[in-house]
């Protein structure tokens, strides 16, 4: 990203989510509760790493991982980020309708996201792979368990928001919503690449 | 230096420390006519995650070697998605939100950090 000199930055206006200066604030309010969101993840990081060789009688990662779903639910999870990234684009444009367009393809990602997770469970479930099963399973399940509650919040969430932006058009209020939801949605997508990363890649790295 | 200045009223003491300490918060915005950083982002995004999978899948290194490798991809792509996507620098007056993160990321990677690291001591927990 190219930095602006301090003379153009002073012409340039600012944002309309950031225009009034209640609605930054929130939004600087916004970044705080997502750093509180880091430190509930990364204990139940913490708690993975810790009990991800605990596998008692239960599967071992190694066993349990089919890499095709979780394949798809990154594809699904990253596009999703890009199409609300655009969604912004298009709300700074000022273009409301194409703004909801891009809003309504994140929540369809996001619900398929979340409809091929719970797939993966009910067929880990299937094989007697629960979270009464071993240690590993039960800090699997609360960590990818908790990034897909909060998935399904924010598509819920999101549909409030098109009812707003359908009754009221992109003004400073709807603006700064819409673009917490988006901070929300990217910084689940991060989560999402690190439990990619550490738990299901993790898992098929044979020591 | 900062004993020599006691001649300073609060008010000036007050501008000089915005002006000079505050200068890594200042914000930066980005606007473009076409949204080709955001497309960049995510091809950058979907080069990312498929090298870690492939890396994995075909084995190229040793198991440590390669979790340290796709961890380091991961952190790539978070940063990317922070600066990209979630325009991490914006905001209005001073770009405040910096200080809590660079202060999470801290305690974040020392809870999992250390928690990986006391469990490679084999002997003592079970």
């Amino acid at each position: 990203m190219s930095s602006v000199p301090l003379a153009e930055e002073r012409d340039q206006k600012l944002p309309v989510e950031f225009a009034d200066e209640k609605e930054s604030i929130n939004i600087t309010g916004f970044w705080t509760f997502l750093v509180t969101d880091v430190l509930i993840f990364a204990s139940l990081f913490s708690t993975y790493a810790v009990m991800h060789k605990a596998a008692a009688l239960g599967p071992t990662s190694v066993q349990l991982f089919k890499m095709g779903p979780v394949m798809l639910e990154t594809l699904l999870l990253l596009t999703s980020s890009f199409t609300i990234g655009l969604g912004v684009y298009a709300m700074r444009r000022g273009q409301v309708r194409a703004l909801m367009l891009w809003m309504v393809l994140t929540m369809l990602l996001g619900a398929g996201f979340v409809s091929s997770e719970i797939n993966d469970f009910i067929s880990f479930a299937h094989i007697g792979a629960t979270w009464h099963t071993s240690a590993f399973l039960s800090a699997f399940d609360i960590l990818v368990g908790t990034h897909g509650a909060h998935v399904t919040f924010g598509i819920f969430w999101a549909l409030t928001l098109l009812f707003q932006l359908k009754k009221r058009g992109i003004t400073a209020r709807t603006a700064r919503k819409v673009y917490t939801f988006s901070l929300y949605w990217h910084f689940l997508d991060i989560v999402w690449i690190f439990i990619f990363t550490f738990v299901y890649l993790n898992g098929k790295i044979v020591p | 230096m900062a004993h020599s200045e006691t001649e300073l009223t609060i008010s000036e003491a007050y501008e000089r420390d915005n002006d000079r300490a505050l200068k890594f918060l200042k914000p930066r915005f980005h606007e473009e006519k076409f949204p080709m950083t955001q497309i960049l982002g995510y091809i950058g995004s979907l080069i990312l995650t498929f090298a870690a999978y492939f890396l994995v899948i075909n084995r190229v290194l040793p198991s440590i070697a390669l979790l340290a490798v796709i961890l380091t991809l991961a952190v790539m792509q978070g940063a990317l998605q922070l600066g990209v996507f979630m325009h991490v620098r914006e905001g209005r007056g001073l770009a405040w939100q910096l200080i809590p993160l660079y202060l999470v990321f801290l305690i974040a990677l020392g809870m999992v950090g250390m928690s990986v690291w006391i469990m490679l001591f084999k002997s003592g927990v079970s």
